[in-house]
């Protein structure tokens, strides 16, 4: 690849959802075909270049480029393994969400606002996906809280406002924590490029309690993002949002950046060494394996389908977290892999949740009796994907669970097994009886609020092709995770460079 | 055999290497087949057929895949394909009993299926990334990888005392379900055993005289039990849990270094059993439906009288196999061979007093119908069904080569009288029991629901609540206190202070 592309590839990349999303900005609400144009042409051009550039990092290429910010800190995108995985699924989601959400606003009101966050929040994803340091990083993690926003309170109701307050205060403080840890790293270090192995090294005998302090900050930080234990509070209020942007918010967007932000935190500022000369990854796992107990027990109890879904994602995140702070190689694969296989399968729940809501009426999962007759497809696309959820093979879920708990073997965590096995337990316990009402039980009363979507599908297309679109990828990424197109292979990969530094 | 391993995970595989694979391939998929071709007649007029036949399809797909499988995880696939697409068949009539007894069984199943993947997670990370048979077999087991594989695996292989969901979910599947999950589902658990553990091992041999200790006590309470129980597919249940006892002793002699003996007497056990017990369950479904006529009880004497083992049949030669072995093969431990077989001969009366009581129970039920059935095309269809399985099961004890050297041994006098004596005491035994009816419990003790359903729903109850925990709201209401402040305070302080508070301010500000 030229040179030209090598260092343009990245802007490109975030430009093709930022360009779209601001001109879409500015579009009346009638012009509906243009927006609809707008948006897809965004979402596919952004896919082809990241096509492009995944091929290239592959064959082992680096993107690299920079511009003068701050002193001692350029603003600096930089595509290398870990941030494509983060990019790819973006892309491929956001392309998915964008389809559904463009079916499920039909008619809507206030469009262009939606779909104007929309791109920005996407913009903002890749953005701090391509972050090559931590100061770019936390500009486009700030960029992702005010995106976000709009789009959670969108319906305007005093739930989504109230929501979106505690939203607001939930991120801004955690934006707050995490600039006054890269400000105190950035006093010592400047801000160097992320680097496999981190690059604290060199002050770490000096500065010990310094740098325990800055860990500690950060990771409260991006725990908001990751819905950590006691920071979790706002992402069960903020499910009051539309379905598309829930979706979104918690198989890529929010949740992820957390998870990512702490992945980036361990390998490429700490790194493994200094983590465990800091003692730092203990307390990290436990915190982690605390959230994943917490959040699949408190999924027990909850009545509403969204709900639900939200305190699983809580625990599922958490998988992310505990995975890379094994700081084993099997271990981090795991977590890395899960990032994209939790993404897929959370965003295809939370797609079919919509669906029973935008066309029968359905809320609460007492009411999904006998769905299954009546949406054979969503029924069967949510059957998929908590099965997956549960770990249940050959779906994708089985692959992470099946690489954690082999590298909780491997670090000598026989605990953090124990505790994955009792929360695809738990898993099962929230999710089989959902399963059991949408297939066994007979339906007894009327939908809530049923609307015939379309004369011959159980509901509109474009509600149901993204849905079965990631359904099937959540058993693909399952069955071929060995070869060499699949996540799985993308995340050895990058474990392979994280861990071959010394 | 079929190399998987460029398409999916290292290792992967199918295909028939063994001979144990081929042959429960073999009678799995014969069995299989037979209730399919029973289905679709005895299905023929029931609701819900299409859901039948996905969830009979799918964990048909299982069952096989899992046998045919070269490595552990496409073991576990089918396994759990083969578990949780039974629930399905275990539902399916709907009914209270048959939803309370789906629920026990869907738990235990994924109980089970997290335990066993447990232990495949501990023996693959000691096998260092390699998922084949091969592999894992060169690699020693510590004993908590045991105990996980052990009862993940005997959670579906039903010996005591994880028996507990079987005489339930059997009887509420319907007929040619539960043939299949007493003849072929769980075989499958008991092939896991074999598969997983290899034979040899030096921790597993402590563990062999205790599983062969579980396994007579498996076979004696399913005969105690079904003896409490009047309707015939619970005695059906109870008595795989009985005979899986006998099975896990042979497994649990497989894993001793003369597995190279043993292996072909747990092949015609297992199979002979699961065409056994597959016609008996199909013959129970057709004698709950109908009354049918007299002839047809052949039907049933037949693969009872095979498990019995009457003279001459598959059974005796088995049980004299087992006798033999467990007199030639050193044993492990503390266990004594001759008070083994010494059991093993009262197990034999235990198991023909069993299927005397059956045989009572179906009696029974026959004569509750009202009027005879005619037989029409499709009772003979579902009879020829049962036929089927039983030519095989009268074929198998004379030309299949394991079966065929053991047969050969049992005609002698000695062998013959060893068989009968305990079926003469067994029918002297029940007849006088039946004829004296002070002998017999009173009949509080029959057919009692069974306490584990409660312990079920009290499971259900625990992950299902509907009132959790809440965080404590915490709002505290600043108006309040600063009230209080000024209502105690004396006239006049509010104002200073506040002056006072501006004045440091500013002064804060000044010298900054």
């Amino acid at each position: 690849m030229s040179a030209f592309w090598l260092e343009y590839l990245p802007l490109a990349i975030i430009l093709s959802s930022l360009l779209p999303g601001l001109i879409i900005f500015a579009l009346k609400e009638h012009q509906v075909k243009l927006r609809i144009t707008l948006n897809m042409l965004g979402a596919v051009v952004k896919l082809i270049l990241v096509i492009l550039m995944l091929q290239a990092v592959k064959a082992g290429q680096i993107f690299f480029f920079s511009i003068p910010f701050l002193p001692g800190a350029d603003l600096v995108l930089q595509g290398d393994a870990l941030s494509l995985l983060f990019v790819v699924l973006s892309s491929v989601l956001w392309l998915a969400t964008t389809v559904y959400a463009i079916g499920y606003l039909e008619n809507s009101p206030l469009r262009s606002r939606f779909f104007g966050y929309f791109s920005l929040c996407v913009s903002a994803t890749v953005g701090l996906a391509l972050a090559g340091n931590l100061v770019t990083f936390l500009l486009f993690y700030e960029l992702l809280t005010l995106a976000t926003f709009p789009l959670v309170v969108h319906r305007g109701t005093a739930e989504a406002l109230s929501a979106g307050r505690r939203y607001l205060i939930y991120t801004v403080s955690g934006g707050l924590l995490i600039f006054i840890g890269v400000a105190l790293l950035h006093s010592q270090l400047q801000s160097p490029l992320f680097a496999p192995g981190g690059y604290i090294d060199g002050i770490i005998t000096e500065q010990r309690w310094l740098l325990t302090i800055t860990f500690c900050l950060m990771i409260a930080g991006f725990g908001v993002k990751a819905a950590l234990l006691p920071l979790h509070g706002w992402l069960p209020q903020a499910m009051v949002a539309p379905a598309p942007v829930s979706a979104l918010l918690h198989a890529v967007a929010v949740v992820k950046a957390g998870a990512f932000g702490i992945i980036r935190l361990v390998y490429d500022v700490y790194g493994s060494d200094s983590m465990r000369q800091l003692q730092l990854a203990e307390p990290l796992m436990v915190l982690a394996a605390i959230t994943i107990l917490y959040g699949s027990w408190r999924a027990l109890a909850q009545q509403d389908i969204k709900r639900r879904l939200a305190y699983s994602t809580i625990s599922q995140v958490s998988y992310i977290t505990a995975g890379v702070a094994m700081l084993g190689p099997i271990a981090a694969v795991g977590g890395l892999v899960h990032l994209v296989h939790q993404g897929v399968m959370k965003i295809t729940l939370f797609f079919c949740a919509g669906n029973f809501a935008e066309t029968l009426g359905v809320h609460k999962i007492h009411q999904l009796n006998g769905a299954g007759r009546r949406m054979p497809l969503t029924s069967l696309a949510f059957t998929l994907g908590a099965l997956g959820m549960i770990g249940i093979p050959p779906t994708a879920g089985f692959i992470s669970k099946w690489y954690l708990g082999v590298g909780a073997v491997e670090t000598d965590h026989p605990m953090m097994l124990l505790i994955f096995i009792f929360s695809g337990l738990l898993n099962a316990a929230y999710f089989l009886p959902i399963l059991y009402r949408l297939w066994f039980v007979r339906q007894t009363t009327r939908w809530p609020a049923e609307r015939c979507l379309s004369k011959r599908f159980e509901t509109h297309w474009t509600l149901l092709l993204p849905m079965l679109f990631t359904a099937l990828l959540i058993i693909l990424m399952g069955l071929f995770a060995s070869t060499g197109v699949s996540p799985l292979s993308w995340a050895e990969l990058i474990v392979g460079r994280e861990f071959r530094y010394d | 055999m079929i190399d998987l391993s460029t398409w999916l995970w290292p290792g992967a595989g199918l295909g028939l290497v063994t001979e144990l694979q081929q042959l429960w391939w073999n009678f799995s998929l014969s069995l299989w087949l037979i209730a399919a071709a029973f289905s679709v007649s005895f299905m023929a007029n029931t609701a819900h057929k299409a859901r039948y036949w996905l969830f009979f399809s799918l964990s048909f797909a299982g069952n096989l895949l899992l046998i045919a499988a070269l490595d552990a995880v496409s073991f576990y696939i089918g396994f759990s394909l083969m578990s949780l697409s039974a629930y399905g068949l275990v539902v399916h009539s709907g009914h209270k009993t048959a939803r309370r007894a789906g629920r026990l069984y869907l738990q235990l199943a994924i109980v089970g299926e997290f335990l066993l993947l447990a232990g495949l997670i501990l023996r693959a990370s000691a096998a260092d990334g390699q998922y084949d048979w091969q592999s894992w077999q060169q690699i020693p087991l510590d004993h908590l990888t045991i105990l996980l594989i052990i009862s993940g695996l005997g959670l579906k292989a039903g010996f005591w005392p994880l028996h507990i969901w079987l005489p339930q979910a059997h009887p509420a599947a319907p007929a040619p379900a539960s043939a299949v999950l007493s003849g072929a589902m769980i075989k499958a658990g008991v092939l896991g055993l074999v598969v997983f553990l290899p034979a040899g091992d030096p921790l597993l041999q402590y563990w062999v005289p205790y599983m062969i200790t579980i396994g007579f006590c498996s076979a004696f309470f399913g005969v105690a039990a079904s003896l409490l129980y009047q309707q015939p597919k619970i005695i059906l249940a109870y008595s795989s849990v009985s005979q899986v006892g006998y099975i896990l002793v042979l497994v649990a002699l497989c894993w001793t270094d003369s597995a190279a003996l043993v292996i072909p007497v747990l092949m015609a056990y297992a199979s002979h059993h699961a065409f056994a017990k597959g016609a008996l369950f199909l013959y129970a479904g057709l004698n709950a439906r109908h009354k049918l006529p007299a002839a047809w009880q052949l039907l049933f004497w037949l693969p009872a009288l095979a498990l019995m083992a009457l003279p001459f049949s598959g059974g005796a030669a088995i049980k004299t196999g087992l006798k033999n072995l467990l007199g030639t093969v050193p044993l492990p431990g503390w266990l004594n061979a001759d008070l083994l077989v010494m059991l093993l001969s009262v197990g034999a009366v235990a198991t023909a007093i069993l299927f005397f009581h059956l045989a009572a129970a179906l009696r029974q039920q026959w004569r509750s119908h009202q009027q005879h059935t005619a037989a029409d095309w499709q009772l003979y269809w579902q009879g020829g069904c049962i036929f089927i399985a039983l030519l095989v099961l009268v074929w198998l004890p004379w030309h299949w080569q394991p079966l065929a050297l053991l047969t050969e041994k049992t005609l002698n006098l000695k062998a013959l009288y060893a068989l009968c004596w305990p079926l003469l005491l067994a029918l002297l035994v029940f007849t006088a029991v039946r004829w004296q009816s002070r002998w017999q419990l009173s009949s509080r003790y029959y057919d009692r629901p069974s306490i584990v359903i409660l312990w079920s729903l009290k499971l259900k109850r625990m992950y299902q609540p509907q009132r959790q925990w809440q965080a404590v709201r915490y709002r505290f209401n600043w108006r309040n206190v600063e009230r209080l402040v000024y209502r105690f305070s004396p006239g006049g302080v509010m104002g200073p202070s506040a002056l006072l508070l501006l004045m440091l301010l500013l002064l804060a500000n000044l010298l900054w």
